[in-house]
């Protein structure tokens, strides 16, 4: 592309047609995509005054979950790194930022320092910092190998926060989460506003902020070099991609938004226990990316809010079996079931639809493109 | 001496457990491309197994029918759920296998109930001498378990035509389909192997104390040890199996003497600091296929 | 045709997903009167003109390591209440604990997250599972005064109003266990093996309180679950030879280490907390050595105990073949709870802060027996309210749980005289 770029004809009557690659790699490339956009936006706006608290907290943390599956669907979905170790990321985030932001006459370590912007930058540049570290596995492993070597940093992070009670409290105490401050204005406590009110539109605020980054990263050069490595990690080499400083370069933004959103995952939850940074939150993130569509900015929020809420309907989907006891000393009560079915929706939709939730949208977009001439 | 040894053999009695896991592992993995997280439902459902039928038949027979069971199970879920995803990417499967891991687990805990089962066997916890050193008979048991099956596995896939044919799928599946070898078959058995080895496994980590709800997690051990030995590699497994026993049983003797910094209880996370040692020496395991690089 | 079928399946899960999740913004929501107190009966009562109190129970009850605890305590308590409605219930209300119950999975988040799901619903909740957990939502019920009675033993729910917690804590527990080693078995050393974190750092801190009281050699030996990691705690008690060790762990680990260690010719003896008893153990190869060595301690009598209170429990729980230490902890851990709501009924004010307040000036609570009156005084001090007696047990092969009193209650003199100004850890 050359410094002169000649201005996108407009040729009247067709507004959808491309005469340039810059229009096509624009991120809102065409208008029904621009007013969707828009559209989502202001419904995601207006939900705070509609949803009561209780769902607005689910949905914050959907939301705040959804940094972190964009963090690990650039390392994972577009640079083609599979990893295990997303849990140790979020753990660091969220022990940085509730650190910085505790009470320094507490029982666990803590400065004081509630500023939202502060604590957070700080806790994904600690993360991308200790990211850049697995990065010279990274460019040596390759698959499964490194998704299981990723693993062990879990199991390793798990040790260490076990043991460092005065920064974690302990395995069985915990600490507080992370204060959110803002401008004067405590983010966790009721105001004019409920607490979950203004977190909601935090948490939004952000992960707009987070999805336009990581949009724009995609379709740079860094996000070309990504997929290159992605799709065949030789080629790329030999077409002038340099492997070990793009893969770094992926582990470590993947780790700041990982550390950003561990941050911001525990400010809504309010509390956190060094046992809960295990395999299973790693393998979660992973399944909000693979549900999502893997290499999809959106198909992340989509497959992290699904994630977050599956949960909460797996607990009310029992109350329409008929047949299933209430009581948990019963084979087959609701709870058993309530948990056989988080793994059985999970099992489903990944066999119906392997290309993730993103995969559904295209399927839908395409069949109304078409209609009524659809097959 | 005599403690360092005896560390080493209770070490090699618990790697010989964990050695039967990463055999089922690598097992599938040659077949199907795919990390089973699965396997550990299947060592739980395995050791509940026996539980039940040990009080009828005894603890052999139990076993037996016990591990045959759970080995149909698998069967039966490969030809369900990961048969409709051949060809689908292998990170989609793994996701897939731990939610049957997840179903699974929850129907076999209530089995276990609020009680801890016990599998019956005939060791408990007696000792026996062995050139001084004091060795737990389920210990030796284990070992002699394994080596054992091994030896009947390895037999298997170097002498039966079956065997001859998983090796063939593994090794180039379109190849070993045009030569007429049933892919789906070597698909639905390294499952059933696998699975069957868990129950094994599972019901021998539950001698000596039991089955309680929380025993799948020893079957994660099984995961340094397979990258340890190579992913592909059956002998690669036995050995990482053993060295994660051995290592394990090693540093929870001597750590709080000569290294208390690292912690109390690091023997649990011990097996990982050694898998990456060695990954950074040897970026596919002691004895993994190096891959082939083509552009 | 399956895979066509994909997007309208999808479509209908999202709309069944932004139904079913999803609560309306109510205008003036959650009157300050009367949470989860109705004028309508309950479900499933007899009393049909009773109104209804709604109580919430949060426990660990399918995936978790503490499930084989959380399902008998939630049954225990079902039939606890059950007994209170058959009686007529509570000053014209009936108690219903088994609309809101729900699965915490051990898991602080989760605990948080159907907490919130139900706190709108519930007057309090009868059980909250779980230290960490519990810890989790500690903050909420603070602020929305909502009383709940723990399922855990640890020393830091005496300094919170909203925590009614019955019998004494691990920390007292363990310092009664080493004086009446110190006395009856002439103990000299003692080891504390014990799980990480509030269960088992709580008991190791009242051991070693009191072993250093009696001018006792003490050491520590923190232990990770799992059967296969005992190696490092079982090479201990061998080495180590203590007179006694005061066992904080679950009971497979507890098999495991108390079987090995007699195996490795270990000859001293073990005191556990009740959480290292299952009576399944029994029918273990670790069951001579439990005769031999094993000592289990307890808040309270188990459930084969001589007392109004177990008599009422084992009459209430017909259908129970295999009774645990579980049963028994469900319902003594809902007399506070009982007694602050007749308390608060009688006061006629059966909101939270009702309720609350009734359990601040709570000084005493009627056990039936099970234990005594004061170990249920919420009302002063931790230091002076604060129930410091616990019991032994022993192996008995005919008791319904397999151990019987060796010990009745008892006050150890370390425990007397400790100054409880914090949590023990």
């Amino acid at each position: 592309m050359t410094a002169t770029r000649p201005r996108p004809r407009q040729i009247t009557g067709r507004p959808e047609l491309y005469t340039s690659y810059a229009q096509q790699l624009r991120m809102f490339n065409t208008r029904p995509k621009r007013l969707a956009v828009l559209a989502i936006l202001l419904v995601a706006l207006s939900l705070p005054f509609v949803y009561d608290d209780e769902t607005l907290r689910l949905l914050a943390l959907g939301l705040a979950a959804a940094i972190g599956a964009i963090g690990l669907n650039l390392v994972t979905g577009y640079a083609g790194q599979v990893t295990l170790g997303h849990a140790f990321f979020l753990a660091v985030g969220a022990y940085t930022a509730a650190a910085l932001s505790g009470d320094p006459d507490g029982r666990t370590i803590g400065f004081g320092i509630t500023n939202v912007l502060v604590w957070l930058l700080a806790a994904g540049l600690v993360a991308a910092v200790l990211g850049l570290l697995v990065a010279p596995l990274a460019a040596r492993l390759r698959g499964l190998y490194l998704a299981v070597v990723t693993l062990g940093l879990v199991f390793l992070g798990e040790h260490i926060f076990k043991e460092w009670q005065e920064l974690t409290g302990g395995p069985g105490v915990g600490r507080p989460g992370p204060v959110p401050e803002l401008f004067g204005i405590r983010l966790n406590e009721a105001g004019v506003f409920t607490a979950e009110q203004k977190l909601y539109l935090l948490m939004l605020v952000l992960l707009v902020g987070f999805a336009v980054l990581a949009r724009n990263l995609v379709r740079s050069k860094v996000g070309r070099a990504f997929s290159a490595i992605r799709d065949r990690d030789i080629a790329a080499s030999v077409i002038g991609v340099n492997l070990t400083r793009y893969k770094a370069l992926a582990f470590a933004i993947s780790s700041f938004y990982a550390g950003c959103a561990g941050a911001l995952v525990y400010t809504v939850s309010g509390f956190v226990e060094p046992g809960s940074f295990n395999l299973l939150l790693s393998v979660q993130y992973i399944a909000m990316v693979l549900i999502g569509g893997a290499g999809t900015i959106s198909g992340s929020i989509m497959g992290a809010l699904f994630i977050t809420l599956l949960p909460r309907i797996t607990r009310d989907l029992p109350a329409f079996l008929p047949l299933i006891s209430a009581d948990a000393s019963v084979p087959l009560n609701v709870f058993q079931v309530e948990t056989v079915l988080y793994g059985l929706l999970i099992i489903g939709f990944l066999l119906l639809e392997p290309r993730g939730l993103f995969g559904i949208w295209v399927r839908i977009r395409n069949y109304w493109k078409a209609w009524p001439f659809s097959y | 001496m005599i403690e360092f040894l005896s560390g080493v053999v209770s070490g090699l009695g618990a790697g010989s457990a964990y050695a039967l896991l990463a055999l089922g592992f690598v097992i599938v993995y040659k077949a199907t491309r795919v990390i089973s997280f699965a396997q550990p439902a299947f060592m739980l459902a395995g050791a509940v197994a026996v539980s039940y039928l040990v009080g009828p038949l005894g603890f052999v027979p139990a076993l037996l029918l016990g591990v045959a069971g759970v080995a149909l199970l698998g069967l039966a879920t490969e030809r369900a759920v990961i048969r409709p995803m051949v060809g689908r990417p292998v990170f989609v499967v793994a996701i897939i296998t731990l939610g049957i891991d997840i179903a699974m687990r929850v129907v076999v805990n209530g089995f276990i109930g609020n009680d801890v089962r016990q599998v019956g066997d005939p060791w408990g916890l007696r000792r026996v001498n062995v050139l001084g050193i004091a060795v737990q008979q389920r210990h030796i048991a284990m070992i002699v378990t394994t080596a054992v099956l091994i030896g009947v596995l390895f037999a298997f896939f170097k002498y039966s035509r079956l065997g001859l044919a998983m090796r063939a799928a593994s090794y180039d599946q379109e190849t070993a389909l045009a030569q007429g070898v049933s892919v789906g078959t070597v698909f639905a058995l390294s499952w059933a192997i696998a699975a069957g080895l868990a129950a094994v496994a599972g019901t021998f980590v539950a001698t000596g104390a039991g089955v309680d709800q929380q025993m799948w997690i020893i079957a994660l051990k099984a995961l340094p040890a397979i990258i340890l030995g190579g992913l592909d590699s059956l002998g690669g497994a036995v050995v990482g199996g053993l060295t994660i026993g051995v290592v394990e049983s090693l540093v929870s003797s001597y750590q709080s003497d000569f290294a208390p910094w690292l912690g109390q209880n690091f023997s649990v996370v011990s097996p990982y600091v050694v898998m990456l040692l060695i990954l950074l020496v040897r970026p596919y395991g002691l004895f993994g296929t190096r891959e082939v690089e083509r552009v | 045709m399956a895979l066509r079928k994909a997007p309208l399946v999808a479509a209908l899960a999202a709309v069944a997903l932004l139904t079913s999740a999803c609560g309306l913004r109510e205008s003036g929501e959650e009157a300050s009167t009367g949470v989860g107190v109705t004028k309508e009966a309950c479900p499933d009562t007899p009393n049909k003109d009773n109104g209804c109190i709604y109580l919430g129970a949060i426990s660990d009850l399918t995936s978790g390591p503490f499930a084989a605890l959380g399902v008998p305590i939630t049954d225990t308590q079902k039939a606890f209440w059950k007994r209170v409605n058959d009686a007529g219930g509570i000053g014209g209300y009936d108690i219903d604990v088994t609309t809101y119950v729900r699965d915490n999975k051990y898991n602080p988040e989760t605990h948080k997250q159907v907490f919130d799901e139900i706190q709108g619903k519930v007057l309090a909740l009868s059980q909250t599972l779980g230290s960490p957990t519990t810890a989790a939502i500690m903050n909420d019920l603070k602020a929305k005064k909502i009383v709940a009675a723990p399922a855990s033993w640890t020393s830091v729910w005496e300094f919170e109003d909203v925590i009614v917690e019955s019998g004494t804590n691990y920390c007292f527990e363990s310092m009664n266990s080493v004086d009446w080693a110190t006395e009856n078995l002439k103990a000299k050393s003692v080891l504390a093996v014990h799980y990480a974190g509030d269960y088992g750092e709580d008991a190791a801190a009242g051991a070693k309180v009191a072993a250093e009281a009696n001018g006792l050699k003490f050491s520590a030996v923190e232990t990770p679950p799992g059967q296969d990691n005992q190696a490092s705690a079982i090479k201990a008690v061998v080495s180590k030879k203590p007179d006694v060790v005061i066992l904080t762990t679950g009971p497979t680990d507890a098999a495991v280490i108390i079987g090995q260690a007699a195996a490795g010719g270990y000859k001293g003896q073990f005191i556990g907390t009740s959480p290292t008893w299952n009576p399944a153990l029994l029918k273990s190869a670790a069951a001579p050595a439990f005769k031999a060595m094993y000592r289990q301690s307890a808040p309270w009598g188990p459930f084969g105990s001589d007392t109004a209170g177990h008599k009422a429990m084992r009459e209430a729980l017909p259908n129970v073949t295999a009774p645990t230490d579980g049963h028994t902890a469900g319902w003594v851990w809902s007399y506070p709870l009982k007694a602050a709501l007749e308390k608060a009924a009688e006061d006629g004010d059966l909101t939270r802060e009702g309720l609350l307040k009734a359990v601040t000036s709570l000084d005493k609570v009627d056990y039936e027996g099970m234990l005594p009156e004061d170990a249920g005084n919420f009302a002063g001090e931790p230091n002076d309210t604060v129930f410091r007696k616990s019991l032994i047990n022993k192996i008995d092969d005919s008791a319904p749980t397999g151990v019987a009193v060796e010990q009745d209650l008892f006050e150890g003199p370390t425990g007397q005289k400790y100054e409880f100004s914090k949590a023990c850890f």
